[in-house]
């Protein structure tokens, strides 16, 4: 996630355009290194136990080191070690833009340098390992204060990242988030009720919308049809759910979900205190819309 | 073996049939968009084994299961919810569900549950 946070501030100190860190984050993503490809290069693990681990991963919202200790393929050390070896996904797309030419090294290490300092982050933080840290960026990005229903805010903005990272691909960029001031087109919605009540939704551009459902599906998408909005509809019912299960893991509160609604239109009565977390992706940006 | 999808999302219900037909090629497969579906066709089609979502629109896969088991006592019902909440599991085995699916389903999952309901 400090990856995706690191692309918004070269973007925003005007470092780098928008057209260069979607194919540096895109060529990144072809070119990093995991834990699973360490662990096969270290000898520790074969790749069809690294296949199962990653199995295994997509139903338990746990991460990929941690299932592979549980699986009994590797020990708590050996992950720690593995970790220490890897390379960190902002080093990756620092280095793609040094490579690409359109950085140089001093800016790229000064920039690092900065970014650290203003949103007060460790070496360790940078690591993608600490989920606190995590959740203080964005709570720092997105200008939340904490206490009260801002925990549920910053913890379902997180959780979207992480999801995007896991279902939909990391070659992504938060944008500045905004209030909505006139009607959207394409939308999913779902509400929240329960221990708190939310308002949730998707929407986009039909092409980015498309191919954001042809990712989710791991399946080529025919165009914009029914099919399609289901598929981009269970995204937002899975992430959703997610959030829900971690509420009550966290706090014992129950959230209830309702069916989500497909809007090829939509006014925004209601929605005036309704925040817009953009998301660009290389084909476009995706919209997530949260109301409390 | 016929095997009955329940849910309101026909992305899902796709993903959930090529699930089903992957681990049971000769399975008929029969289909409902929400609870009161579900119900209407337990009684007309007998199916030996039902994946059910939990949140749909008219009827809920909770209220759903409990009605059929009202039906019948050995129907084997799996609810399969992206809200794998301590709560909904609770309401889920108090009415008689014969398992749980977290979402996002996978093949082995599905197939497993299938093995076991034919044993």
């Amino acid at each position: 996630m400090f990856t995706q946070f690191f692309g918004n501030y070269l973007l925003r100190r005007q470092l780098v355009s928008s057209e260069q860190l979607s194919e540096a984050l895109q060529i990144q993503k072809n070119t990093r290194l995991k834990l699973g490809v360490l662990a096969i290069n270290a000898g520790l693990m074969t790749a069809d136990q690294v296949e199962k681990a990653h199995d295994r991963q997509q139903r338990a919202d746990k991460r990929i080191g941690d299932v592979m200790v549980e699986m009994g393929f590797l020990t708590k050390d050996q992950v720690e070690e593995l970790l220490r070896t890897q390379p960190t996904g902002h080093l990756l797309l620092g280095q793609t833009l040094v490579d690409k030419g359109y950085m140089s090294n001093a800016q790229f290490e000064s920039a690092l340098k900065s970014y650290k300092e203003e949103n007060s982050l460790s070496d360790s933080d940078m690591n993608n390992t600490d989920e606190n840290a995590a959740k203080k960026l964005v709570a720092g990005f997105y200008n939340i204060s904490s206490g009260g229903g801002s925990d549920y805010a910053v913890n379902y903005v997180s959780l979207i990242f992480k999801n995007l990272i896991r279902f939909i691909g990391d070659d992504f960029t938060p944008m500045e988030p905004f209030a909505l001031k006139e009607p959207i087109k394409n939308v999913v919605l779902q509400n929240i009720s329960g221990s708190t009540n939310m308002t949730t939704l998707i929407y986009a551009e039909k092409p980015a919308l498309i191919e954001f459902a042809s990712r989710f599906a791991k399946e080529e998408m025919s165009g914009d049809d029914e099919y399609t909005q289901a598929c981009v509809s269970e995204f937002i019912n899975l992430h959703n759910g997610l959030f829900a299960v971690n509420v009550s893991n966290d706090t014992g509160k129950e959230l209830q979900l309702e069916p989500q609604c497909y809007y090829d239109e939509m006014d925004i009565k209601g929605l005036s205190k309704a925040c817009v977390v953009p998301v660009h992706y290389p084909f476009g940006v995706i919209n997530f819309v949260i109301a409390m | 073996m016929k095997i009955m999808i329940c849910d309101d999302s026909m992305f899902v219900r796709k993903k959930m049939k090529d699930a089903v037909l992957a681990a049971a090629p000769d399975a008929e497969v029969v289909e409902a968009f929400d609870g009161q579906q579900a119900v209407d066709k337990y009684t007309a089609e007998k199916p030996d084994l039902i994946f059910m979502d939990i949140i749909m629109p008219v009827k809920n896969g909770v209220e759903a299961l409990t009605e059929i088991m009202a039906i019948d006592k050995k129907a084997k019902v799996v609810m399969a919810s992206s809200v794998g909440t301590q709560e909904n599991l609770k309401q889920a085995i108090l009415a008689g569900a014969y398992d749980f699916l977290q979402k996002p389903i996978e093949n082995d999952d599905v197939a497993k549950i299938i093995s076991k309901a034919l044993k």
